[in-house]
């Protein structure tokens, strides 16, 4: 899967996902509200007929002349009665007599009920009874197994939505990658052919190298190696063999500035190296040179005539920055992205930061842009020493 | 010393149920209306103990149909019944001793669950 598509993948399914399970949530806690509600109110009625059928026997005993008077004693409720003045008669238990009609909280349910005429003195009536805790949890059970079916449910459906939604961008980056892959294809041969031949002529006729139209010739077909060089690093995409080698940076720095030099002075653009540090990079020289080149040519390209470039190296970072047009602020953050330029004046397909920032994430470094709008742009590559 | 004052407090209670005996139950048992009855249709009516007294204290004072707990068609069997000539503390005394007497908490006993 495409790095981009996984990318919009997610956040289809984070919003789908969200969304859903924000809305199930919200039906679910009605559901559990209302039936927790239901049990609830037939525990009530069942106490209130067992209070029918207390006030019964209680009648019976305030009849009765027997010696002893045996009031009512249930495993399933506890109850007792109250005079007129809410003092206690008699009871399976003591509780106060200051309830409501039906009282009810998290473990208890309490039914207070008013007797008239008063038997056996008694004015109230309560009763008490444990909430019964079973239902409840049977339904908590029964809405976390909706909950979880309903959660892979909408995931496995969200995925095959999601890939849906994103078919269209799958193909059209499929297609911009087939077209780069047959494009480097077919540029190999040439471009082989036109540095291999200007190699000969600066060996075989010397006289010609300091020509303007030598020259150009030679910028061009380094832009167009360079260019090549790039498109080949995104078409392996990490899938080739990294060789690690201890590279010189100063050294190395050193070369591409001479490499760079003829295209600079095409614009003339002044690069200054300054040392600050030696420095050991542990690093694929390929991507080294695919790191510093993509900083370098951009340098140059988005300058202005007569522009400087200066490469400061440090202990711990490397700074290249230029006085060119800048990057405006809305666009920082979507030109490390393929195929996204923040100024289309220069030639390019946009591939430069996104090839600049994989070999970044690929060896942990940490690259900081700054830039001001025909100002200057400052690009730090910060490593950990 | 405590022997002689439960001694004393028994002997108080004696005297004191001898004149509730003298006093009320007596003429009761002679007229074959039982007391128990009578304070139950109290409780039925006024629940509290001070409600009742009340109710008895009236009855006693002024003994009437009209001030008398059973219903009419009783006093066409059994005359009202005269006037007690007694003082209003000792009255009240006996009244106490009348309710706890048939207090039915004395009575009431939890049974075993079923």
């Amino acid at each position: 899967m495409l790095r981009s598509e996984k990318k919009s993948l997610v956040r289809f399914l984070v919003i789908y996902m969200t969304s859903t399970m924000v809305l199930f949530s919200i039906a679910s806690w009605i559901f559990y509200t209302s039936s927790k509600q239901n049990i609830i109110e037939k525990q009530q009625q069942s106490l209130k007929y067992e209070a029918k059928h207390l006030l019964s026997k209680i009648r019976h005993l305030h009849q009765s002349h027997a010696p002893k008077l045996y009031y009512p004693n249930s495993k399933e409720y506890k109850s007792a009665i109250y005079d007129l003045d809410k003092n206690y008669i008699f009871g399976s238990f003591d509780k106060v007599v200051e309830y409501d009609a039906m009282h009810t909280d998290d473990k208890i349910l309490v039914y207070k009920d008013k007797v008239e005429p008063y038997y056996l003195g008694s004015a109230y009536m309560l009763l008490a009874q444990k909430l019964n805790q079973q239902a409840i949890t049977q339904l908590q059970q029964q809405i976390f197994w909706m909950m979880l079916t309903a959660g892979v449910f909408f995931t496995i459906l969200g995925y095959f939505l999601g890939r849906l939604f994103v078919a269209p961008m799958r193909e059209s980056i499929e297609m911009m990658n087939k077209f780069i892959q047959d494009t480097t294809h077919e540029l190999n041969t040439p471009i082989s052919t036109i540095l291999t031949n200007i190699e000969m002529i600066e060996t075989f006729h010397p006289e010609i190298n300091h020509t303007d139209e030598f020259k150009r010739m030679e910028i061009a077909s380094k832009t167009l190696s360079r260019i090549y060089d790039d498109l080949s690093y995104l078409k392996l995409n990490h899938r080739y063999h990294r060789e690690i080698i201890s590279l010189d940076m100063v050294e190395f720095l050193k070369q591409r500035v001479i490499y760079f030099e003829s295209i600079a002075k095409a614009k003339e653009v002044n690069i200054e190296l300054i040392i600050k540090d030696s420095v050991i990079w542990h690093i694929d020289k390929n991507d080294a040179i695919r790191l510093i080149d993509n900083l370098l040519s951009n340098a140059i390209k988005y300058n202005h005539i007569k522009g400087i470039v200066t490469i400061i190296l440090y202990k711990e970072k490397l700074v290249i920055q230029d006085n060119g047009i800048g990057i405006k602020k809305s666009d920082l953050k979507y030109i490390q992205q393929r195929f996204q330029r923040a100024n289309s004046s220069e030639g390019g397909f946009g591939i430069g930061l996104d090839i600049v920032n994989q070999v970044v994430a690929y060896y942990h470094f940490k690259l900081t842009i700054e830039s001001q709008p025909n100002q200057g742009t400052t690009i730090t590559i910060g490593w950990n020493i | 010393m405590r022997y002689l004052t439960i001694l004393i407090l028994i002997n108080i209670n004696i005297f004191a149920f001898d004149d509730l005996q003298q006093n009320c139950i007596h003429c009761h048992q002679v007229q074959k209306i039982p007391s128990d009855m009578i304070y139950r249709k109290y409780l039925l009516k006024y629940s509290t103990k001070q409600n009742i007294s009340k109710a008895m204290y009236n009855y006693i004072k002024s003994p009437s149909p009209q001030t008398s707990i059973m219903p009419k068609p009783f006093f066409s069997k059994f005359p009202v019944k005269p006037l007690l000539n007694i003082e209003d503390s000792e009255l009240k005394e006996l009244i106490e001793l009348y309710i706890d007497r048939y207090d039915v908490k004395r009575k009431l006993i939890l049974s075993q669950e079923d």
